[in-house]
């Protein structure tokens, strides 16, 4: 024991000298430029531990030290669940050299479907085996595969849909009569409610809770709070403005609700004004129309300035003001709140007398005179109320639809290419319909010359039409009808690239010639059983890592402790790897990685050997380590090289799940070559000047 | 040092005894091809009540048309059914009606293969097989392409060769009786594992014939004792040969013991085939390079 501690006091007097001899610092610097990276990979590794970290180091200190980036793992299908499917097309319809395209379409209505359906990063990629051509998707994550699956399958649907001008549809006699007696029933316990709350002992809150509708108030007297004028409750405001305070009103009937009100409370909180204007706008100005020159409108405003006063003004307003409709209003604004016009505008609207004609104003909309008629203080009104509710026609009748069925659809369409306009050579999409379609498609053109006609693929718009990636909901994509197309073929044209032109052409075909689609091969993993495969490996992983590394120390002493260091850091290093490079890790992929770490061993292995056998030839230690690293490399290269080829080979042969297993263990096994190389041989440099009994190395009986 | 090469006949023996038997197992018993090679479904169930008996379940499937289904406990709460290619409608149909009849029951898993992608697994299969095959025979030529006294350069190939025959054979005659007895079966991730094999053990073999090599390089060209050169090779590399592949199957026991279902049989495949790739390496290549070179001197 004394003997070893004496060793170590040895060593530990010898580095500060020997630190600074050429060979030594660049050792160091190698072991040091090790672990700045395995520290690195560290944190990219398990980002969750050092950004704590650094939130602790924050909280002590207030030293604010970045996150780390933060790049997760990807997990295969396998360990996260989800669905791999393998369509094939039955492309016995279409022409051979419209095959490819054709197969292209089908990708595209695939992809806009899942799209659809949220799932986080879709794999939808063509692929053809001999003469069969498919379609795989790999959905990771999603809940419900059985609807996904439905929705894939569905033959695409396109249709060309004209503008709804139709009338809503008459009540029928019953819907009528179900409404009437409804209505009925609302005015009579209405009346009985007003009638009731004409006793002076009537308590509002009682009677709003035993007759209002209004289910979000009942439970507070039926209070809406303070109302205002252009709030939710505007119309209900013009009726608190006649009730006085404590008051409350008469049964107030609209078509859909009978309200009663009791106004409790009110407060000014600004002031309105009413005014009319003058405007006078230039050729430039914001809504401007007119041909006249700034200089122009300025002489013109400086006339009227001159001429006008109180009572001509609404006249001088008619007669010049360019506003549209001033002829009718005279220029009136009605009541307006500070906010409601622009600052310029506004300032002396609301700074003059009323009764004052203003200066000129120049907004961006041109020069205004204004003319302030009234100026009063706005009042909010606190009101509790009573809902009584009425059916009308509309809750009843089904929401009408904004395009109506032609009967055109994609059975009609035979074709659609993309062309180019012959004078500016901008693409265009050109469409050619059949002898069916030809006839409806004049008919839909002749009705609807002006108007436009909507394109939907599978009920959505069939392009994207404001550029934001997603087709949502309410999209539409409509060319207007320019003239009647009678020979069946049409040109959309618009403002669209190549790129734009080409994506519809291939939608219009795939809606045209629908490719049936076959589902020739599923693979779905629950969830559940994906995160327990996760835990699972994760832990055969680290019993693995600790076996090997308790078995190499044991047998190895010394060396075998720095190469389980090097081992430890190796994992660190491959597993940022996996993470930059986005490797898919499978079940097969992480047992791939984990037999990686027994082979990492291997070129560690290899080197001890060697490294010992030199020892028992008498050599010193330092010597030992760079003629064992020497002649351990051909048997490492040898060996890794006939493993990287059956990778190589996986790689080509198998399943997106097999493939990841040859993909981690060829990384691995590339890496393990790099770090025994540096890593294994740095820290066996490192120490060996220290070490002066070969016990350390596993040979005894020989001594330096 | 250990005298290997004295018991070559020994060590070859118990080999080929092992190989014939594998070769007779496969002969008789045949493979059982996992669905995606052949084709078919595969549905895990987890049952979080209490797991019906094979016999109902079997009985269940076939009142839904799904005759003659291979069906397995797994694990504690585990059932997989494996039966002939169906589509979605089928799949659901079949699901809805079990899910009926037992309670507490849970799809894990689902797999459909049609028989054409099954097909072109098989090929593919065989051809990454034969590929690796060649690329290793070319590789080891190219590698021992400078020694040729007193065995030809070629014969260190054929004899690795040997040796990775051997390697695989015999996992392969293990999957055999494992798939007559316990109904495991040979799926695309055992041939990733015959790969695997294949470029692995080869490394072993490599190694010792390297180190023959500059044994003979040192003899200074006097092979009387090559028998003697060949021994003292072995047992120069024993300590490694036995420990890279030690560090490698520990990795692999670990994966087999607590990896989970999915890997168990494919670490199982991996360990017996590394396993081999050692023993393969120590007792068969290196006395058949003996055997070898004492009939080229008759």
């Amino acid at each position: 024991m004394s003997k070893t501690i004496n060793k170590v006091k040895n060593f530990l007097s010898k580095t500060g000298k020997e630190v600074f001899t050429n060979k030594r610092a660049k050792i160091w610097w190698s072991v040091i430029l090790v672990l700045v990276i395995v520290l690195l990979a560290g944190v990219v590794d398990y980002p969750g531990y050092y950004d704590k970290g650094v939130d602790w180091v924050k909280a002590k200190t207030g030293i604010g030290l970045p996150h780390a980036y933060n790049i997760p793992f990807k997990l295969g299908l396998d360990l996260q669940g989800g669905t791999h499917l393998v369509y094939e097309a039955d492309m016995s319809a279409i022409p051979n050299k419209e095959r490819g395209d054709a197969l292209e379409g089908v990708r595209d209505v695939i992809e806009r479907r899942i799209n659809a359906f949220g799932v986080a990063e879709p794999v939808v990629q063509t692929t053809e085996a001999g003469d069969s051509q498919r379609v795989i998707v790999e959905l990771a994550g999603i809940k419900d595969v059985t609807q996904a699956i439905k929705m894939i399958g569905e033959t695409p649907l396109l249709e060309f849909k004209e503008e709804n001008n139709d009338p809503p549809r008459e009540l029928t006699a019953e819907e009528q009569k179900g409404m009437d007696e409804y209505n009925k029933k609302a005015k009579q316990r209405a009346d009985e409610a007003i009638k009731k709350l004409k006793d002076p002992n009537a308590d509002f809150g009682a009677l709003v809770k035993e007759y209002s509708d209004d289910t979000s108030t009942k439970a507070v007297g039926g209070d809406l709070g303070f109302i205002s004028k252009d709030g939710a409750y505007s119309s209900l405001w013009g009726e608190a403005e006649k009730i006085e305070v404590g008051k409350t009103s008469d049964l107030l009937e609209t078509e859909g609700e009978i309200n009663i009100l009791k106004l409790s409370e009110e407060r000014e909180t600004a002031k309105e004004v009413k005014a009319n204007h003058i405007l006078i706008c230039y050729k430039g100005a914001e809504r401007c129309e007119t041909e006249t020159s700034k200089e122009d409108a300025r002489k013109k405003i400086e006339e009227l300035k001159i001429k006008v006063n109180k009572d001509n003004f609404v006249q001088l307003a008619k007669e010049n003001s360019t506003e549209p409709n001033a002829a009718q209003s005279g220029g009136d604004l009605g009541w307006f709140i500070k906010g409601a016009m622009v600052q310029a505008f506004e300032e002396p609207a609301f700074a003059m007398k009323v009764g004052e004609i203003s200066d000129i104003v120049e907004t961006q909309f041109g020069f205004h005179l204004i003319y302030k008629a009234d100026e009063r203080a706005v009042k909010e009104y606190r009101v509790a109320r009573i809902l009584i509710d009425k059916q009308i026609k509309t809750e009843i009748l089904p929401k009408q639809d904004a395009w109506k069925y032609t009967g055109l659809t994609g059975k009609q369409l035979k074709r659609a290419q993309v062309e180019f306009d012959p004078n500016s050579n901008a693409p265009q999409v050109g469409l050619e319909f059949n002898d069916e379609g030809k006839q409806l498609f004049a008919d839909i053109t002749t009705r609807n010359v002006g108007k436009q006609i909507a394109i939907f693929l599978d009920g959505g718009s069939i392009v994207d039409t404001d550029g934001d990636g997603i087709i949502a909901p309410g999209e539409v994509y409509a060319p207007r009808v320019q003239d009647a197309i009678k020979d069946g073929k049409a040109i959309i044209t618009g403002s669209m690239n190549i790129n734009e032109a080409k994506l519809m052409v291939q939608r219009l075909n795939a809606g045209a010639l629908p490719v049936p689609i076959n589902l020739i091969s599923q693979e779905t993993v629950g969830a559940s059983l994906g995160s327990e495969s996760v835990t699972k490996s994760l832990v055969a992983g680290l019993i693995g890592f600790l076996a090997v590394i308790v078995f190499m120390i044991l047998y190895y002493r010394l060396p075998g402790l720095l190469a389980s260091l090097a081992l430890i850091f190796y994992a660190t290093v491959v597993l940022i790897l996996f993470k930059l490079f986005h490797v898919t890790l499978t079940l097969a992929g992480i047992a791939g990685f984990v037999l990686s770490v027994g082979m990492a061993v291997d070129a560690n292995v290899l080197i001890f050997e060697r490294m010992k056998e030199e020892l028992k030839l008498g050599k010193p230690v330092g010597s030992s380590v760079n003629e064992g690293v020497k002649r351990a490399w051909p048997s490492i290269r040898d060996g890794n090289v006939t493993t990287l080829i059956s990778c190589l080979i996986l790689f080509w042969f198998s399943t997106s799940i097999i493939k990841g297993f040859a993909l981690t263990l060829s990384v691995g096994i590339i890496a393990s070559m790099v770090f025994a190389l540096l890593v294994t041989k740095t820290f066996l440099n490192l120490v060996a000047p220290w070490i002066k009994n070969t016990w350390w190395f596993g040979v005894t009986g020989k001594k330096n | 040092m250990i005298n290997i090469i004295g018991y070559k006949k020994f060590w070859l023996a118990i080999a080929a005894t092992l190989v014939l038997a594998s070769i007779v197992f496969v002969t008789i018993w045949g493979l059982k091809f996992g669905i995606d090679f052949t084709g078919g479904s595969l549905l895990e169930l987890r049952f979080t009540g209490e797991r019906p008996p094979v016999s109902e379940m079997a009985s269940n499937l076939a009142s839904t048309g799904i005759e003659s289904a291979n069906i397995q406990p797994v694990g504690e709460d585990g059932m997989i059914l494996r039966f002939k290619t169906v589509d979605e409608a089928k799949h659901q149909e079949v699901l809805k009606f079990i899910k009926e009849k037992f309670s507490g029951l849970e799809e894990q898993r689902f797999e459909s293969i049609g028989p054409t992608i099954g097909k072109e697994l098989r090929t593919k299969a065989i051809y990454s097989v034969v590929i690796v095959l060649i690329t290793i025979i070319v590789y080891i030529a190219w590698a021992f392409r400078k020694v040729s006294k007193p065995v030809a350069s070629w014969k260190y190939g054929v004899i690795a060769i040997i040796a990775l025959l051997h390697d695989v054979l015999i996992p392969i005659g293990l999957f055999a009786i494992l798939g007559k007895f316990m109904g495991i079966e040979i799926n695309s991730a055992f041939v990733a594992a015959i790969l695997t094999i294949l470029g692995y053990s080869v490394n072993d073999t490599i190694v010792v014939f390297d180190r023959v090599r500059e044994n003979l390089i040192k003899s200074g060209g006097d092979y009387r004792d090559f028998e003697g050169i060949v021994n003292k090779s072995i047992n120069e590399t024993f300590a490694r040969s036995i420990n890279t592949t030690l560090t490698t199957l520990l990795a692999l026991v670990a994966v087999f013991f607590w990896g989970g279902e999915t890997v168990k049989y494919f670490a199982l495949a991996l360990i017996v085939g590394i396993g081999l790739g050692a023993y393969s390496s120590i007792f068969i290549a290196s006395p058949l390079l003996v055997v070898f070179q004492k009939l080229a001197k008759r």
